[in-house]
């Protein structure tokens, strides 16, 4: 069925689709319309969740841990200054195993305040070892609730897992999503069933004082989960295709790779509008692809280098839309990374910072600098797209 | 480089005792660093303290795992801990202890150094604080700081913190101590079991390190598993309460930190377990009726 919906509305329905158990909540814009929906769910009795308005988002973290740690399937919600008051939390949450899903509703982080879509909140959290996803449409929105819940909750994960959706780009934006029937989220989706929980009949210590004697091997333990998370993530797409019929690409997406010469490398919604301008440039001629970066955590760095060699590509842009202070942005930085030892140029896009549209000329602009790159013309490595100021 | 490890207790001031020894150093002129170790512990836990001392700038910011010397500042401490454990072999042990060197058994014959430097605490210091009469003890064993120098470092850094009187009484700790030392060989016959730790391999470790009550060749983990870890041997003073002066308030029950006191029920009466009690005073201090009295648990 298909519904007209906003991804914040999309997103409540993914959790009440995946019977979630206990929502702890603060609110804050764009993300407000989830928790709403939440709401009404439970008011309505239409899901059965124990939810929690809380006083801060530190707190919301706190009781989602221990929610999550008593055995309970948590969900939340937050943005931009929440997801920052709770950063300390995040640390607590991933390397003590706890499945915990909850969208990020992409927004600048202040300073200067201000309200729309911008990655720099959730890039705050990249070494946190929450796994990190983008979605560029509703739907996906949506699905990737339904599937964040059995990433997080497989035994070879247990880690948590925070979906970004574009703040107001998708949040406050209604099209057409494909609702399942509960019946088929429920085959998809089984209990969350954790081996230890606080339970006072059987004494557990979850989340105790760790002395150096043990901490390095949790460490590792954790990045073994997260490393293991890209098998999972692959698995879970491929079952959510069959079932669903929507086939996402796991870690990656391609568009019109096959044959590309230079291609861009995109997160969120700008992936979206690139597809129109890939289509745009195919039509005159120009070879050029779209690689669809849709987890930052795990980083899928052999993926892309496959995606890249594959296509023989002779230049690759990247688009960022939070910077880093030191030059380029931290999705720039990371694929510069994970392509060391290949030696074709890859250049960095910063555009839309502070919820600037994103223009299909901005796109343009992109892979005609990325053209430029190919072909040995002196280019920026760092490009500021719409700056005023800067001339790219 | 001389390198220096003090083994200690919390609340003994071996850390204290590592600084003031590195004062003392560089105020002869050399470089000198101080640094402590800590556990999960707390007061009456064993504790490590380095001192290292040479005549240029230091830059190892490691562990000593080689001492020149191994200070002890509590003998108690010998029967759980190797604290001899890779001392180099013309090094030298001080130990805080009322036997002599020959009587004290480190596991190897090696050079040994004993003060009974408790005592000397309790009769100048008035308290089981035993970090500066060790100290005057390492002066006169090692000969690596003078004397003089201690005193000088003591009566700056405690007269600082406690008062000039204070600061004085513990450099005359350090005097006393420096006069009363005993410098032999230790007896080398007991074989030390190194202590047995659950060290799990990272694939070994429960997921994200959640316990529940478990066994290990190392012992008990998880929930419970501090019923191990007696501490009766920390104890200088235990409580002893007198039944006629109580009132069965239960402060003391209340207010001990280790959770010993047990109320017997429907008896009315109170019970220490001394196995946990590691003789802080905390009940004593707390007692509005002077029912309890710590008295020295070791002689």
């Amino acid at each position: 069925m298909k519904n007209l919906i906003t991804a914040d509305h999309a997103v409540a329905i993914g959790a009440k689709l995946c019977r979630v158990e206990v929502v702890p909540a603060f609110p804050i814009t764009p993300q407000t319309l989830i928790i709403e929906h939440i709401a009404d769910f439970v008011n309505d009795g239409e899901l059965d969740a124990k939810f929690l308005t809380m006083e801060s988002e530190h707190s919301v973290m706190s009781a989602a841990a221990a929610a999550s740690a008593a055995g309970a399937r948590v969900f939340t919600a937050t943005s931009s200054q929440g997801l920052a008051f709770m950063h300390e939390m995040l640390y607590a949450t991933a390397p003590l195993r706890l499945p915990i899903v909850m969208p990020n509703a992409s927004r600048t982080l202040g300073g200067p305040p201000g309200i729309w879509c911008e990655y720099n909140d959730s890039m705050g959290a990249r070494d946190s070892g929450w796994l990190q996803l983008y979605v560029e449409d509703n739907q996906e929105a949506l699905d990737m609730v339904i599937q964040s819940f059995r990433i997080a909750e497989d035994k070879r994960v247990l880690l948590p897992v925070m979906p970004c959706l574009d703040g107001f780009v998708l949040t406050h934006t209604v099209e057409p999503v494909d609702v399942p029937q509960q019946e088929e989220i429920d085959s998809f989706l089984p209990p969350y069933e954790p081996d230890i929980i606080l339970d006072p009949d059987r004494p557990a210590m979850i989340g105790t004082f760790m002395p150096a004697e043990y901490i390095m091997e949790l460490r590792r333990q954790t990045a073994g989960a997260v490393e293991s998370s890209k098998e999972v993530i692959q698995e879970i797409n491929s079952e959510f295709a069959k079932r669903f019929g929507r086939d996402y690409g796991g870690l990656i997406d391609t568009y019109r790779m096959d044959d590309a010469d230079i291609a861009l490398i995109t997160m969120g919604t700008v992936t979206s509008t690139s597809r129109e301008v890939v289509d745009e440039l195919r039509q005159k001629g120009e070879k050029v692809g779209l690689i669809k970066l849709r987890f930052f955590r795990p980083f899928p760095s052999l993926e892309l280098k496959k995606a890249v060699s594959k296509s023989k590509l002779s230049a690759l842009g990247v688009f960022d839309r939070s910077i880093s202070y030191h030059g380029g942005g931290q999705v720039y930085n990371e694929v510069r990374s994970a392509l060391f030892g290949m030696t074709i140029p890859v250049i960095d896009h910063l555009a839309g910072l502070g919820g600037r549209d994103v223009t299909e000329e901005q796109i343009m602009k992109m892979f005609e600098l990325t053209r430029k790159a190919a072909k040995g013309e002196k280019v920026n490595e760092i490009n500021w797209h719409d700056t005023r100021g800067e001339t790219v | 480089m001389y390198e220096v490890r003090f083994h200690g207790r919390g609340g003994q001031g071996a850390v204290m005792a590592a600084q003031t020894l590195a004062e003392a150093a560089v105020n002869e002129g050399n470089y000198a660093v101080a640094f402590p170790f800590f556990g999960a512990e707390r007061r009456g836990a064993p504790v490590l303290a380095f001192t290292r001392i040479d005549s240029k700038k230091i830059f190892s910011k490691t562990q000593v795992y080689n001492p020149d010397c191994a200070v002890v500042l509590d003998d108690s401490l010998l029967d759980t801990i190797d604290v001899v454990s890779g001392l180099k072999p013309e090094g030298i042990a001080v130990i805080n202890s009322k036997e002599r060197p020959e009587d004290i058994d480190l596991g190897k014959i090696i050079d040994t150094a004993t003060v009974d430097a408790i005592s000397i605490a309790l009769e100048i210091l008035k308290a089981p604080i035993t970090n500066t009469a060790i100290l005057g003890a390492f002066a006169k064993a090692t000969g690596v700081v003078k004397i003089e120098s201690l005193e000088e470092s003591i009566k700056r850094k405690f007269g600082e913190k406690l008062g000039e009187k204070t600061g004085e009484r513990n450099a005359l700790a350090a005097r006393t101590a420096y006069e009363k030392t005993i410098i032999g060989k230790s007896r080398g016959i007991k074989k030390l079991e190194a202590r047995k730790q659950w060290l799990p391999t990272y694939q070994e470790m429960p997921v994200g390190g959640s316990l529940i009550e478990g066994k290990t060749n190392a012992g008990l983990i998880g929930p419970g598993s501090f019923i191990e870890n007696k501490v009766s041997g920390w104890a200088t003073y235990r409580p002893l309460r007198d039944r006629e002066k109580c009132v069965m308030c239960l402060l003391c029950w209340f207010y001990c930190p280790e959770g010993t006191i047990h109320r017997i029920s429907n008896k009315g009466d109170l019970m220490t377990n001394y196995d946990y009690c590691k003789g802080c005073g905390v009940c004593a201090n707390e007692c509005p009726v002077d029912a309890i009295k710590m008295v020295r648990a070791r002689v």
